[in-house]
């Protein structure tokens, strides 16, 4: 029996140690304190490169940070830059050729974390090694249309565009790449940049332990003052799994969830030591309708029935838990280019019924609605795990049986949803688009814009919509761009290309004793102010 | 025994290579690609994703991108991953040792309750103690893994406060006391999985060996019951238990997939999921070829400890 004898000896250990772990409560990781708070993180991050990486960027805005940022209420402020370049202050310049100058100007006495002064030539670098052959980023969205910078000073960046590029404001919202340590690399490759990247921020990576965490430490000099910021270490935990996540919150394991779960709200709201903050998000939860796939939606009374059919007050107040308002449009109200007057659909199943008579649709002898002998039946598709969403889709399937639509759901894995809404291979999609904080709605609804040219894939067609969409992206001038963009949410509220259910609130659990916590809706994410959070 | 070693080695590369073909078919097959996940940011141009299909070879033939794989990993070369541009290796090996603790631990344990579990249930087949080991196994063999982890969780480390809830050690400082604790939560959810159907395997082959003639004589002739049981039995009882026992450990060094991302554990398993969700081809065929070939060595293996306890199988 010598064999199994290593085996007592480990189970002895373990039964050891948990008996004498049994004589005292762990302190878990202590009480949030202004020497460390532990972050519960839903993933790893793949890059702390900002360019590179396709996931959001809490961690790296702790680190690294851009010209502009976006506030609390979505505003886009300064941050490295002086002040937001506009037409009205000068920095931005629209030339006879079409093209237009923005001038950057940078903050004065601010350091790379290696003591390097930061400078125009780092944004010019930026720029090129975006535009260079040599570099992956994730994206090159307004780079492509940059054509040069000029830098006639050490704190001066002239951005030269070769078309009017309304976005140019967040530009540089990922901060510069530092040229004394990236010139002449493989960017991709560079993984002593790409794991630790040099910042200007009040933070900086002291350990990355692959699977398990990675440790932000205070810079000594940050350039907002030596008092900030005012903790001295941040813990990102990695715990992918959402009830592990919660169970380490309770456990007081982890001090702060960012972007919590809706199912988890009451949840959360019972732990004495945590605080759920709720911000008005830059997101709407809606269901596609794929012209193209299912001829039907492509009758406006169709799509006019459909909207008519549910009762979005009502899924609001039982399935979200009241968590989130109703969405009317593609434009949320925390954006500054938000329209209030347009046509809205309450609910209304005898006004629905009679849209789809009059379209032609008459009930089959087992309810489902009919012309042509073909069914009005589609299928719903959704991503898996989503307890929210899973519901959500249910209650649609049932309230547009009630009107004789026969609709059955679907549920996919979140990457494998990815890849069939980009091949139109759907009839209708239940789910949400991320908005960026500049309002553009043009990659969404404009004709041309159907995959893989874009994101329309309700494969809709607007000819007046999409010149006002095209034109807004051409327009700088915020009062004439808003005018524009008015005019475009009216046009599709009235058309209901899709139908528009809530707009997403961000749940963000937090300690009570955490002071100037702001939150934010875009995916700037919750750390943009994260200097001046203090535990009090 | 060096030619049935070089025989076995000769018979696993044809075997290995079938499966990694399978494999790579399997996932290039699963809707969604590496590049999926860049879709939902409007901010990705089409020609952004162009692109980065091209720098990242997807836009090659499936069988060119197979056979430069193919090439390339038996080289050694077991390229770059999708997801974050690392070497696979460096980020299969910073996982390997989180792995073999979890999983070592977790098989010791699974093999000392398995052992008694069996061999007293087989003896007092009926009484009190088979009894209360068949109602223990079932509730075992029958509990999903990550709900029983999540109990576990509940009461240990929400509840009492005793243990960590996951993670295998507190960040920073973790001496090995702390190192312990973390390890007890995912090991007792791995070993009662394992041993409630290994104690069933062991039981069974218990009671048909102590039926069989040899065991009636060895009574007759006077031998100590104990002695009866523990060398004459359990020793011809062992074989199929062996060959559970290396299949089960083959699988799980290649990750404990569902246990680590419960208890954010940070080894093979958890890199795997990672992995699938984000469609990391390069580091998905490394650890698939890695199970693979551990279920291949660790079967040779078990054909010796077969051949070393039962003396009647012979490795040739």
């Amino acid at each position: 029996m010598t064999r199994i004898r290593p085996g007592w000896v480990v189970a002895a250990v373990i039964f050891a140690v948990a008996a004498s772990s049994a004589c005292s409560r762990r302190s878990g990781g202590g009480r949030p304190s202004n020497d460390l708070l532990i972050v519960g993180y839903d993933r790893e991050p793949d890059t702390l490169n900002r360019f590179s990486t396709h996931i959001l960027e809490d961690i790296q805005t702790c680190v690294v940070e851009g010209l502009t940022t976006t506030d609390e209420q979505m505003r886009v402020v300064p941050l490295l830059a002086t002040t937001v370049p506009t037409i009205q202050n000068g920095g931005v310049r629209v030339r006879a050729d079409g093209g237009m100058d923005v001038v950057w100007t940078l903050r004065p006495g601010v350091t790379w974390h290696d003591g390097t002064p930061f400078t125009s030539a780092d944004v010019q670098f930026t720029v090129d090694a975006i535009n260079g052959p040599n570099y992956n980023p994730e994206s090159t969205d307004g780079f492509d249309r940059i054509t040069s910078v000029d830098t006639p000073d050490p704190l001066t960046a002239v951005v030269h565009y070769k078309e009017i590029y309304a976005p140019y404001d967040i530009q540089f919202i990922r901060g510069a790449l530092p040229k004394h340590i990236l010139q002449g690399r493989d960017i991709d490759r560079a993984q002593d940049y790409n794991r630790n990247p040099l910042g200007t921020g009040p933070y900086h990576v002291l350990e990355w332990k692959a699977g398990e965490y990675i440790l932000l430490e205070r810079v000594a000099h940050y350039w907002r003052g030596d008092e900030y910021p005012k903790i001295r270490r941040l813990l990102f935990k990695f715990v992918a799994n959402t009830n592990t996540r919660i169970n380490q919150l309770k456990s007081g394991e982890v001090h702060v969830v960012a972007l919590a779960p809706w199912d988890k709200y009451r949840e959360m709201t019972a732990i004495p030591s945590i605080v759920v903050t709720k911000t008005r998000g830059n997101a709407y939860e809606h269901v596609t309708l794929n012209e193209r796939q299912f001829p039907p939606f492509a009758d406006v009374r169709v799509r006019r029935a459909l909207i008519s059919a549910l009762d979005r007050e009502l899924f609001t107040r039982t399935i979200l838990d009241g968590l989130a308002p109703v969405a009317d449009g593609p434009i949320q109200p925390v954006s500054w280019a938000f329209n209030d007057r347009i046509t809205r659909y309450p609910f209304d199943p005898a006004k629905a019924r009679a849209l789809l008579d009059e379209a032609g649709w008459k009930a089959g002898a087992d309810g489902i609605r009919v012309r042509d002998g073909k069914p009005l039946a589609f299928t719903l598709i959704t991503q898996a795990g989503y307890a929210i969403r899973e519901s959500m889709a249910q209650a649609i399937e049932r309230q547009l049986r009630d009107i004789g639509v026969d609709v059955k759901v679907e549920l996919h894995d979140g990457t494998a949803i990815s890849a069939i809404w980009f091949e139109g291979r759907f009839d209708a999609m239940l789910h949400w688009w991320q908005m960026p904080s500049d309002p553009e709605l043009t990659t969404f609804f404009a004709s041309d814009r159907t995959p893989p040219a874009g994101r329309n894939i309700n494969y809709f067609r607007d000819e007046e919509l999409t010149r006002l969409l095209y034109a807004s992206d051409r327009t700088v001038d915020r009062t004439e761009r808003k005018a524009l963009l008015e005019r475009a949410q009216a046009i599709i509220a009235d058309a209901v290309p899709e139908i528009p259910l809530y707009s997403v609130t961000r749940l963000d659990a937090v300690p009570t004793t955490l002071v100037n916590f702001k939150g934010n809706p875009t995916n700037t994410g919750i750390f943009w102010n994260v200097h001046e959070w203090e535990i009090k | 025994m060096v030619r049935f070693l070089a025989r076995r080695c000769l018979q696993a590369v044809p075997l290995l290579i079938i499966v990694s073909a399978l494999v790579f078919l399997l996932i290039h097959a699963a809707p969604g690609g590496p590049l999926a996940i860049y879709l939902s940011n409007p901010n990705v141009r089409p020609e952004d994703i162009e692109r980065l299909r091209r720098a990242l070879g997807l836009d090659r033939p499936l069988w060119q991108q197979y056979w430069s794989w193919l090439w390339a990993f038996a080289r050694g070369d077991w390229g770059y991953s999708f997801s974050d541009g690392r070497p696979v290796t460096a980020r299969i090996l910073e996982r390997v040792p989180a792995t073999l603790e979890l999983v070592g631990a977790a098989l010791a344990w699974a093999i000392a309750l398995t052992m008694p579990a069996g061999v007293l249930a087989a003896m007092g087949r009926g009484r009190w103690f088979d009894r209360l080991t068949t109602a223990v196994s079932m509730v075992g063999i029958s509990l999903p893994g990550f709900w029983f982890g999540l109990l576990l969780q509940m009461i240990f480390a929400v509840g009492l406060g005793w243990l960590p809830s996951s993670g295998r050690a507190t960040p920073g400082g973790g001496d090995v006391v702390d190192h312990l604790q973390h390890l007890v939560l995912p090991t007792a959810v791995l070993a009662l999985v394992l041993a409630s159907g290994w104690s069933r395997y062991l039981r069974g082959s218990m009671l048909e060996t102590l039926s069989l003639p040899f065991i009636v004589s060895a009574h007759a002739r006077g031998l100590p019951a104990r002695r009866v049981v523990l060398h004459h039995a359990l020793r011809n009882a062992l074989g199929p238990l062996i060959a559970i026992v290396t299949v089960d450990a083959a699988l799980l060094v290649s990750g404990a997939v569902v246990t680590e991302s419960v208890f954010a554990w940070p080894g093979l398993g958890s890199l795997f999921t990672e992995a699938l969700a984000r469609r990391d081809y390069t580091v998905l065929m490394a650890l698939l070829m890695l199970s693979a070939s551990a279920v291949v060595a660790f079967n040779v293996v078990a054909d010796f400890a077969h051949a070393v306890i039962d003396p009647r199988v012979a490795v040739s």
